[in-house]
């Protein structure tokens, strides 16, 4: 039988898909890299996905996951082919409000599950700006973060357990709600490691306790240093708040002429922060952060009093990315991270790399976890601008790396980055990191080339002009 | 034969000459968690004591890398005076950093704070094969490659012996107070306390915020603290235990506890040291805890009178394919996890 024909006697005729333009409309996730599946597959659970394991091992073809496609470094580009595992179908949540966790689908979107938990007076912590589109199983996948993962970490600390398809078809449920499972931590290394392991089907996630109140406070600067030292200012004094975003002046008028929601455009930098807690803390915290922030030259302290307040600034906050959609039909985007007392000294030097390229650079980013996005807004139509925009790209790497810091803080490697990895381990520590995929996956079916930097490359980077959708990830 | 190590390239120079010649070796820090599993008497015991330096500490940036041999105590001791912590056990003994990644073993407080493997940022170590390898980095949030750090805390060094570790730091701010109440149920009016634990003699709520914050929060559980947290010691005895049970279950636990055991209970973990003097009443207390989708493991006792760890856990072919890749001669510490491994 062919590869189809034994996937549509396991999966129904409907559950996978062969024309070309519906494989062309699975052949790349949010970033710039494009590849061709065989045909998509939309299983409705575990048993379903071990079938199609078995059925890739025998044909010997890749197996790619995917979501909602959200993911921006090419984890769910099929870039070498085979069947993409639409997880969409898997969408099922029980929660279990005495023991503060839910099981979930790795198709359920981010987003949907703290609409379910919020009546429990519940929700779950990762909130990556893409989370109205993005699935917990690409949570999973990417060890999502988002601005509230500041205090609360990302993905990673909030899997208790996952529902797994390993090599061989082998489904395996590791972890659970009682702690520390016993022996190796196997969901840990799954975790992150962007469908390179195996398929999460399910996930048992945590569940955090809705705090009784909260604060979030708009401060505007006359410089980003003065912005970025608070934020290192606020980390130093003990304080760790819920979030602390920063957008820069760019980043704002962009915003602000797409939603008119009262950012303000005339201050060189914007900081976001928030806090959350008991009254007495939130008050006490907030008033520590407004004095800090003075103390750096904010022009204005705003304290967002009202719950529809709170909603537009974070509204402002998530919708960056589809604001820029205006500005040019493409955007490249780093998401590499710095130790945090490293912040104003790197954001110098990043400017200064766009304006030596003479690119149109924009910053919106988790600066209390000290994870730049800095972004590139360009037309990928003109070949001169592609490579300006990738040097830039590399120098900017090169900076991060150099204070301290490392490749990605919460979009992943993909393939995207994966040439890069050299410049942030040894020849060793990739070495280990291989016989670890080797150890789950010694067939090599499991999202070949992502992550690790080998096998073929794929990279379509001058055809890939296309509209930005509302709330696209970061 | 004890030796006791200075630098990395001794000990890469140590693992790699064992593993050549098949010599078993025992990495041991403080000896707190040595009755975890049943490992046979090794070649070598390789002590880490002496990689003990604090390599940098960022006040500013809330990290630090440290070297696996270093108190967990002299270490907390340091950061306090910038009112910091490492967010490991309260009351260490002699317990390494280390030792506390390779075991796994996590602070009371990671109800609110989180367990030990959500705090290890990085981790350097020597493989079976005796390879220096790094993963992670020395920032708060990465997703920089795969998670070996991770797949590290409570692998009993199986993968490699860990040299150093960047962690995590979290603030301690001023306020502080320990609340008793009459049981565990009563706490549920406080979003996130820092820890809820329950012994034989009290049950109590551990607070830790701004001052006007502990304060208001003491008032809501009813007005009587003391100021600071006085924490409970961990029970000792001839066989001690740790049980795991979903959270919501754990007072189901206590009830199941036999009268003579000593516990202590983290209430909304889920987690319970207990010691007793006999292993009389433990084959059921596992079977049920295992029925839950819990463990019950002991961590001091004869593992030639009762299995240490119990029902081996899902994946075990896996985790042996693993070890194996980064101790194919199975040196460091054979036979300490699960399934022999």
């Amino acid at each position: 039988m062919t590869l189809v024909s034994e996937l549509r006697a396991v999966l129904g005729v409907d559950d996978v898909l062969e024309e070309p333009v519906e494989l062309y409309l699975y052949s790349k996730d949010a970033s710039l890299m494009r590849g061709q599946p065989t045909c998509v597959t939309f299983p409705e659970d575990a048993a379903e996905v071990a079938e199609i394991v078995r059925i890739a091992e025998q044909h010997r073809v890749p197996i790619v996951a995917r979501g909602a496609g959200t993911g921006l470094a090419a984890g769910a580009s099929p870039t070498q082919g085979g069947i993409v595992v639409v997880t969409t179908a898997m969408n099922s949540i029980d929660i279990d409000v005495e023991n503060r966790t839910a099981w979930v689908g790795a198709g359920v979107i981010n987003l949907d599950l703290s609409v379910a938990a919020g009546p429990h007076d519940l929700y779950f912590a990762p909130d990556p700006s893409s989370q109205s589109a993005c699935t917990i199983g690409g949570n999973v996948a990417n060890n999502s973060g988002g601005p509230h993962c500041l205090s609360e970490g990302s993905t990673t600390s909030h899997i208790l357990g996952m529902e797994v398809v390993l090599a061989g078809g082998e489904i395996a449920v590791l972890g659970g709600q009682a702690p520390d499972p016993i022996g190796l931590d196997l969901k840990g290394a799954i975790v992150g490691s962007e469908g390179t392991l195996g398929i999460v089907t399910r996930a048992l996630v945590r569940l955090l306790p809705v705090e009784p109140d909260v604060r979030t406070l708009l401060m505007d600067f006359p410089t980003v240093e003065d912005a970025a030292r608070t934020v290192s200012d606020v980390i130093a004094e003990g304080l760790v708040p819920a979030a602390l975003e920063l957008m820069d002046q760019r980043m704002c008028m962009a915003v602000e002429n797409w939603l008119q929601c009262g950012l303000p455009v005339d201050s060189a930098a914007v900081l976001l922060a928030e806090v959350v807690g008991e009254t007495e803390g939130v008050v006490s915290q907030a008033d520590l952060i407004a004095e800090i922030a003075r103390r750096n030259n904010a022009f204005d302290v705003d304290v967002a009093d009202t719950e529809e307040h709170r909603a537009t600034l974070w509204k402002a906050r998530k919708s960056a990315f589809g604001a820029i959609a205006q500005l040019a039909p493409d955007y490249y985007l780093h998401d590499a991270v710095v130790p945090r007392t490293r912040l104003v000294e790197t954001m110098r030097a990043v400017y200064e790399i766009a304006d030596r390229y003479d690119l149109t650079m924009l910053n919106v980013f988790h600066a209390g976890d000290g994870n730049l996005h800095p972004l590139i807004a360009f037309d990928s139509s003109d070949p001169e601008t592609n490579r300006r925009v990738h040097q830039a790209g590399e120098e900017i790497i090169a900076v991060a790396l150099k204070a301290g810091g490392a490749l990605s803080g919460e979009h992943g490697i993909g393939m995207e980055k994966r040439d890069m990895m050299h410049t942030n381990f040894t020849e060793l520590d990739l070495d280990a990191q291989a016989r670890l995929k080797e150890a789950f996956d010694p067939a090599g079916i499991f999202n070949p080339a992502k992550v690790l930097p080998e096998g073929s490359r794929c990279f379509d980077f001058g055809g890939a002009r296309r509209e930005l959708p509302d709330g696209v990830w970061v | 034969m004890a030796i006791a190590p200075k630098t990395l390239r001794d000990i890469e120079a140590i693992v790699r000459y064992c593993s050549e010649r098949d010599y078993t070796v025992q990495v041991r820090g403080g000896g707190m968690h040595s009755g975890y599993g049943s490992p046979p008497v090794p070649d070598f015991v390789m002590s880490m004591e002496r990689m003990d330096q604090v390599d940098v500490w960022e006040p500013d940036d809330l990290t630090i890398v440290v070297g696996a041999g270093a108190r967990v105590e002299t270490v907390e001791a340091m950061l306090a005076e910038r009112n910091q912590t490492l967010v490991m056990p309260e009351r260490p003994g002699d317990a390494t950093i280390g030792g506390v990644v390779a075991a796994g073993i996590s602070s009371l407080r990671r109800g609110k704070l989180y367990a030990t493997r959500e705090r290890v940022l990085e981790v350097t170590m020597v493989t079976g094969d005796g390879r220096v390898v790094r993963s992670g980095g020395r920032v708060v949030k990465n997703v920089t490659g795969y998670d070996l750090h991770r797949l590290a805390v409570g692998a009993f060094g199986a993968l490699g012996v860990i040299i150093s570790v960047c962690l995590k730091l979290w603030p301690t701010p001023s306020g502080a107070a320990t609340v008793e109440i009459a049981e565990a149920g009563e706490a549920a009016v406080i979003a996130r306390p820092l820890a809820v634990l329950e012994t034989a003699d009290a049950v109590e709520v551990f607070l830790q915020g701004t001052e006007a914050e502990v304060e208001a929060q003491a008032e809501r559980l009813g007005g009587h603290f003391r100021h600071g947290l006085q924490w409970p010691i961990d029970p000792v005895g001839e066989w001690e235990w740790s049980l795991r049970v979903p959270p919501a279950l754990t007072g189901d636990a206590l009830t199941r506890l036999p009268r003579d055991w000593s516990f202590l209970a983290v209430h909304g973990v889920g987690e319970i040291r207990a010691a007793s003097p006999s292993a009389v009443g433990c084959d059921d207390l596992r079977v049920w805890a295992e029925s839950i989708g819990g463990n019950m493991v002991m961590t001091k006792g004869d593992p030639e009178a009762f299995d240490p760890w119990g029902a081996p856990p899902p994946g075990l072919e896996l985790q042996r394919r693993l070890v194996a890749e980064f101790d194919p001669r199975r040196i460091l510490n054979p036979g300490r996890l699960p399934g022999g491994i």
